[in-house]
């Protein structure tokens, strides 16, 4: 594998770097940065790009090229973007250059574009995360950093500290985990899904596939999933200390269970009972909405 | 022959592990090659216990899967509490200097929950001892990781993620307690002590990252 091509560079504040940075601008949105590189790197099927960066925004877009584009921006001096690839690996990391940084100083952007079928590892402490179109798997994981996902697909593994999660038109199957961030899943069709986290909300808006697993957990905040009447899952949803409002009208299950709340629960089937629904709180509430 | 089977054996186990082993379960542990092993794997949790802080050495890979296995048929973790990205995806992340430290925390935490069933057979009180004699050394534990993970003195080069990292540790700090208070409540609700468990591997989580990082959230 080869670099196809490579531009780098440090922008002097003469007049003609001003004009090429405001169309730098123009191209980059809100970004301003001293330092810009582009990268282009060209990539079999299934390629590996894992992407290391203390602080800032990761954009990652799929496109139709056997290629992987990387345009990075950092301000400061005392970081650098390192580019490379092995084999059909390309690993993006943003290097500390000097023994102490400020804060500021440690932020780089990126804009990655990659080959559809891509696999992504993504380590972003603080920041945004913004994958679309992409249908390989992926890891994220993230400090404070929030994770936005639209149209992806795979074994996608998102964990997060602090960091809120959003995954738009996923596909595939869905781990996410965080303490303090909440989720919003939206139109989904994945067929498993387990999300989990302390004490952030949880919204699932999407799809119960046939044999599809759905497993949802916090501890406190409010977990609500939205179902439409042609559905067909399995419940039980269970909040040890807190409410469970249910709209879902349910057919009791055959064998009387042992309940572990005495607060909220609902179990039951709901038409045949196809896919599996289990959502859990420990004095949150869970909330069974029908779609309008 | 054994006079005892695998569902006494719990029983025995606490002052087996004490050095008093009743006749009844040397001769089962001498039959049951499961009950043997776990007798061997919670000798091994109490060996790692007293190197934690002299050493950094990662402890075997076997021992956790040998819990896992064993909480699971006890029933006191579901299968889907360890599914690749929640337990068993985060210790491997561990970084190094602080594997050890993290996996202590998680074992003990295990070995808190596996006293579960053990102390319920019996009677609420001892369940309730059971619980203090495994959580005491456990904070203790936790203090000095937590001492160690936040140098005072470190410039802070990401306060974002410091401060993330921080207000996380409180999160869970508190929400450990209110596990603690219901599954005090009620020693024998399983989903408690699922909730208590898992906000235990999360601190190790947490502390780990805070070490990683030596405090500052670097």
């Amino acid at each position: 594998m080869s670099t196809t091509h490579f531009v780098s560079g440090t922008w002097n504040w003469n007049g003609k770097a001003a004009g090429v940075l405001a169309t730098g601008l123009l191209l980059f949105g809100a970004t301003t940065s001293a330092h810009r590189i582009e990268k282009h790197f060209t990539v079999e099927p299934r390629a590996v790009i894992t992407i290391h960066n203390p602080n800032g925004k990761i954009v990652v877009k799929a496109w139709t090229k056997h290629e992987v584009m990387v345009i990075a921006n950092h301000a400061s001096d005392k970081v650098e973007v390192a580019a490379e690839q092995t084999g059909n690996r390309v690993d993006l990391r943003t290097q500390q250059l000097a023994d102490t940084v400020a804060p500021d100083d440690l932020r780089a952007d990126y804009e990655v574009s990659v080959p559809e079928d891509a696999e992504l590892q993504i380590h972003d402490d603080s920041g945004e995360v913004s994958v679309a179109n992409v249908l390989g798997d992926m890891n994220v994981e993230t400090v404070a950093a929030g994770v936005d996902l639209e149209d992806a697909a795979g074994y996608l593994t998102v964990k997060t500290v602090g960091g809120s999660f959003q995954c738009i038109r996923c596909a595939g199957r869905l781990e996410v985990s965080s303490i303090s961030g909440s989720f919003r899943l939206l139109d989904l069709r994945s067929y498993h899904v387990r999300a989990q986290t302390s004490t952030g909300n949880i919204l699932f808006d999407g799809e119960f596939l046939p044999n599809g697993i759905y497993r949802l957990k916090n501890y406190s905040g409010v977990i609500e999933v939205r179902f439409s009447a042609g559905d067909s899952f399995d419940l039980s949803a269970t909040s040890l200390k807190g409410p469970v409002n249910n709209e879902a009208k349910l057919t009791p299950p055959a064998h009387p269970q042992r309940l572990s709340s005495k607060f909220g629960y609902a179990l039951g089937t709901f038409n045949a009972g196809r896919a599996k629904v289990e959502l859990t709180s420990f004095d949150g509430t869970i909330n069974v909405r029908k779609r309008n | 022959m054994a006079t005892i089977g695998c569902k006494d054996f719990p029983d025995y186990l606490e002052p087996w592990m004490e050095g008093d082993r009743h006749p009844d379960a040397l001769a089962h542990v001498r039959d049951c090659p499961r009950c043997r092993s776990l007798v061997e794997d919670l000798k091994l949790i109490q060996a790692t216990a007293q190197e934690w802080g002299r050493t950094e050495s990662e402890p075997p890979a076997h021992l956790w899967n040998s819990l896992r296995a064993q909480l699971v048929q006890e029933g006191l973790i579901h299968q889907q509490s360890i599914r690749r990205g929640w337990l068993t995806g985060w210790l491997p992340s561990l970084p190094r200097p602080a594997l050890a430290g993290a996996y202590l925390a998680a074992v003990i935490a295990v070995a808190f929950g596996l006293s579960g069933p053990v102390n319920q057979r019996i009677n609420r009180a001892r369940w309730l001892e059971g619980t203090q004699n495994s959580t005491t050394p456990l904070r203790a534990q936790f203090a000095s990781a937590e001492m160690n993970a936040t140098p005072p003195s470190l410039p802070d080069s990401n306060p974002t993620v410091t401060a993330s990292l921080h207000n996380n540790l409180a999160i869970v700090d508190n929400y450990i307690v209110l596990c603690e208070k219901s599954v005090n409540e009620e020693p024998e609700n399983e989903l408690a002590r699922d909730y208590l468990f898992e906000a235990y591997q999360q601190k190790a989580d947490l502390l780990a990252q805070l070490s990683e990082r030596g405090g500052d959230g670097r």
